[in-house]
């Protein structure tokens, strides 16, 4: 069924009876022959919205276990990682512009921004772990202003075009479907970063420490471990994920001053769903949470806003500590 | 010589105080105080992008003036306050602007809210108002008072345009995407009718949260609709995630895509994603008027860039308050008021004249489609079609157009 550059058909999947948009249609055969056609529509229309919810997934989760790692190591919730995601976007923007390779920006940007977490914790953080959860809540609030007014003194308030790479900005036709070779790759793209943690994690030595660290601290203290720089690298690798996360929806959505606030409210959803401190945990919080929420806008569009937040009432209500939260 | 000493430098130093004070002291017996023009404007916040560009195009026609001394051969002020887009805000800085300051001219007010807010205040501070952007039609309808005037183009004008092409264009099934709030469905709700009006079908509509980041799903039902045209109503970061994303998926390709609001900050945000947009404008660059051209020239030596959208309408808007001082001689508000009603000038946009009746400037429409000419580096609006001020503007204290 039609190849590059043919005109597509559209859908309408519910009901599922075939709708013939524009450009000529075979109609030949009889009535019964017509629904084979509006099988294939419905499965074309079924596999982009599960691979578009795959590629929203793989954003949420770039932004959710960074989040997450940090919590389960400092036990602290950084305010400031939708502004890490943010400063991603634009450090891509600035890499992109200077090197003309989106590749480049994304090994340039999560480092840049990872090592303005780990100094954050080391000038800042690191001399407030004697104080109770509410200073840290100050502090990483108090940077999200920060960074989010240099960034406008920077870069200045228009939002910044960040073009996808070229060998990436074609299409695909799945089932006569057109879908962008881009979101193929972001949720390539997301497999791969959680298969890298889930190594890193089981398989490192400092992943090994990270685990410990996150379940006695003290102990590993004891062992004769420097925490204080485990905590450091968590940090920055944690903030270093949400600026992957940044420069991987600058092409979608453009870097723009936007960007800290709505995501930060996302990461949060997603942690709380899977649990906070818990690896899976995000990942099924962000796959929950894009599913729901790419379905339930296609066919409840006017509850598009309250999807997320359903999900999460419902599980605080059966599980409080949340899905694979220790407290649960 | 030792009691003479003291006096003598008392006097050398007072003729000194006197000779640096006295232009100040002698044009202010002139009465040639600066003219201080208020504005309170959202440079932060929903419309902040908007604000700033608003201040910049009023700031720029002071500093034009003020090197050609100024008007009414005084200098011009324009004393600029952030609202941050709120409207009990912007009252309280309108307020400020007008008792501290002494302004007796307002601009500003980004967001209609803000203007309807602060026009019942007009009479009571004796202060006149020329509106650069606001659209909301009761402004000049339910809501009008003597001392508003609003010299841009209002948002029934606008869609009006865009119904008016639409009449005359091949498209014949549409679909609209709005954001979901008050503006969304109200702009999409009259372009529904217009659709109507013209014998053509509206298919339907579906209305995004602010805020939405992936428009995968919308992009999906605007294209299963069967529209042949979609009409967005989407601003800021929504409407820039949303062009790149129909982009993504070769939208434009299947469906025309129409907006309210061609702007260029959106398309230098979006780039070759822009190509293809059509829709009417406030304001463009290329209008091509020898006022326009002189404009965009002195603009571009200033800033090397073009004027964008908001910047344009707030110089049209001094080109109307100036005609306006200039005719009565004076910035009383019961002067200038019968002045400004009378104006009808060739401003940067074509000829312009304000309406008595309800302090409307009647002007041309223009509706754009955003291409890239040969040679050109960015994609720019181009004008496809221009529709007369008496065809574009309701009837007195109108909202809406008969047929």
């Amino acid at each position: 069924m039609g190849g590059v550059g043919t005109l597509h058909r559209g859908t309408r999947p519910c009901p599922p009876a075939f709708d013939p948009l524009r450009g000529p249609i075979p109609q030949a055969e009889g009535e019964e022959s017509q629904h084979p056609i509006a099988l294939m529509d419905f499965l074309g229309f079924l596999i982009t919205q599960c691979l578009n919810a795959l590629s929203q997934a793989a954003l949420l989760f770039f932004l959710g276990v960074g989040l997450t790692l940090i919590f389960g190591i400092m036990r602290i919730v950084n305010f400031a990682h939708g502004a890490f995601f943010m400063l991603g976007a634009y450090v891509g923007y600035t890499a992109v512009h200077l090197t003309g390779s989106f590749w480049a920006a994304l090994v340039f940007a999560p480092v840049a921004v990872g090592l303005v977490g780990a100094a954050f914790e080391l000038g800042i953080l690191r001399r407030l772990y004697r104080r109770d959860g509410s200073a840290f809540l100050m502090v990483t609030f108090g940077l999200t202003l920060i960074l989010g007014e240099a960034i406008r003194l920077v870069w200045g308030v228009a939002a910044l075009e960040v073009p996808s790479p070229q060998s990436l900005s074609g299409i695909v036709f799945i089932l006569d479907e057109p879908f962008p070779v881009y979101r193929l790759f972001l949720a390539g793209a997301g497999v791969v970063v959680a298969l890298a943690i889930w190594q890193f994690l089981e398989r490192t030595r400092l992943g090994l420490l990270i685990r410990a660290t996150s379940q006695n601290a003290e102990m590993v203290h004891a062992l004769g471990t420097d925490v204080r720089l485990v905590r450091s690298a968590v940090f920055g690798i944690g903030c270093g994920l949400a600026g992957i996360g940044g420069v991987f929806a600058a092409p979608l959505v453009t870097a723009s001053l936007g960007m800290a606030p709505n995501a930060v409210i996302d990461t949060f959803v997603i942690v709380i769903i899977g649990g906070m401190g818990s690896f899976p945990g995000s990942l099924i919080g962000a796959l929950l949470v894009a599913f729901v929420q790419v379905f339930g806008t296609y066919y409840f569009p006017d509850l598009a806003m309250a999807f997320m937040y359903l999900i999460m009432l419902a599980v605080l209500v059966v599980r409080p500590g949340g899905l694979l939260g220790k407290e649960a | 010589m030792d009691r003479s000493s003291p006096l003598a430098r008392r006097l050398l130093l007072g003729g000194a105080t006197l000779a640096v004070a006295a232009p100040a002291v002698l044009r202010h017996a002139r009465g040639e105080t600066p003219i201080r023009i208020g504005m309170p404007v959202a440079m932060t916040g929903p419309g902040g992008e908007i604000g700033l560009q608003m201040r910049h195009g009023a700031e720029f026609w002071a500093k034009q003036q003020n090197a050609k001394n100024g008007l009414l051969g005084r200098q011009i002020e324009i004393v600029a306050q952030d609202t941050g887009g709120d409207p009990a805000t912007c009252v309280r800085k309108a307020q400020e602007v007008v008792e501290r300051d002494g302004c007796r001219l307002l601009f500003g007010m980004t967001l209609s809210s803000e203007a309807l807010a602060v026009v019942p205040k007009l009479a009571e501070w004796n202060a006149i108002f020329v509106s650069s952007d606001n659209g909301d039609g009761r402004l000049t309808g339910s809501s009008f008072v003597p001392n508003f005037f609003r010299a841009n183009i209002s948002g029934p004008m606008e869609t009006r345009v865009i119904s008016l092409w639409l009449r005359k264009s091949e498209f014949k099934n549409f679909y609209a995407l709005g954001m979901d709030y008050a503006w969304g469905h109200n702009s999409i709700g009259v372009f529904e009718d217009e659709v109507k009006k013209a014998n053509k079908t509206f298919l339907g509509a579906v209305y995004s949260p602010i805020g939405t980041k992936d428009f995968s799903t919308y992009i999906t039902k605007i294209r299963q609709s069967g529209a042949d045209a979609c009409f967005l109503v989407l601003q800021g970061d929504d409407n820039n995630a949303f062009l790149s994303q129909a982009h993504e998926y070769r939208l434009p390709d299947k469906v025309q895509l129409l907006t309210s609001i061609v702007d260029l900050n959106s398309i230098h945000a979006v780039g070759d994603a822009s190509l293809g947009l059509a829709g009417s404008t406030r304001y463009v660059f290329t209008i091509d008027t020898p006022s326009n051209k002189d404009f965009v020239a002195e603009w571009r030596k200033e800033y090397a860039t073009e004027p964008d959208v908001f910047e344009g309408e707030q110089y049209q808007a001094c080109q109307i308050l100036q005609a306006g001082v200039e005719a009565a001689q004076s910035i009383d508000a019961e002067k200038l008021r019968p002045a400004l009603e009378k104006v009808a000038i060739d401003s940067i946009k074509g000829h312009v004249a304000m309406r008595e009746c309800d302090h409307q400037a009647v002007q041309g429409g223009y509706m754009v489609k955003v291409e890239r000419p040969a040679g050109a580096k960015a994609p720019l609006p181009q004008i496809i079609a221009t529709f007369p001020g008496d065809a574009i503007t309701p009837a007195c204290r109108q909202m809406t157009f008969d047929s």
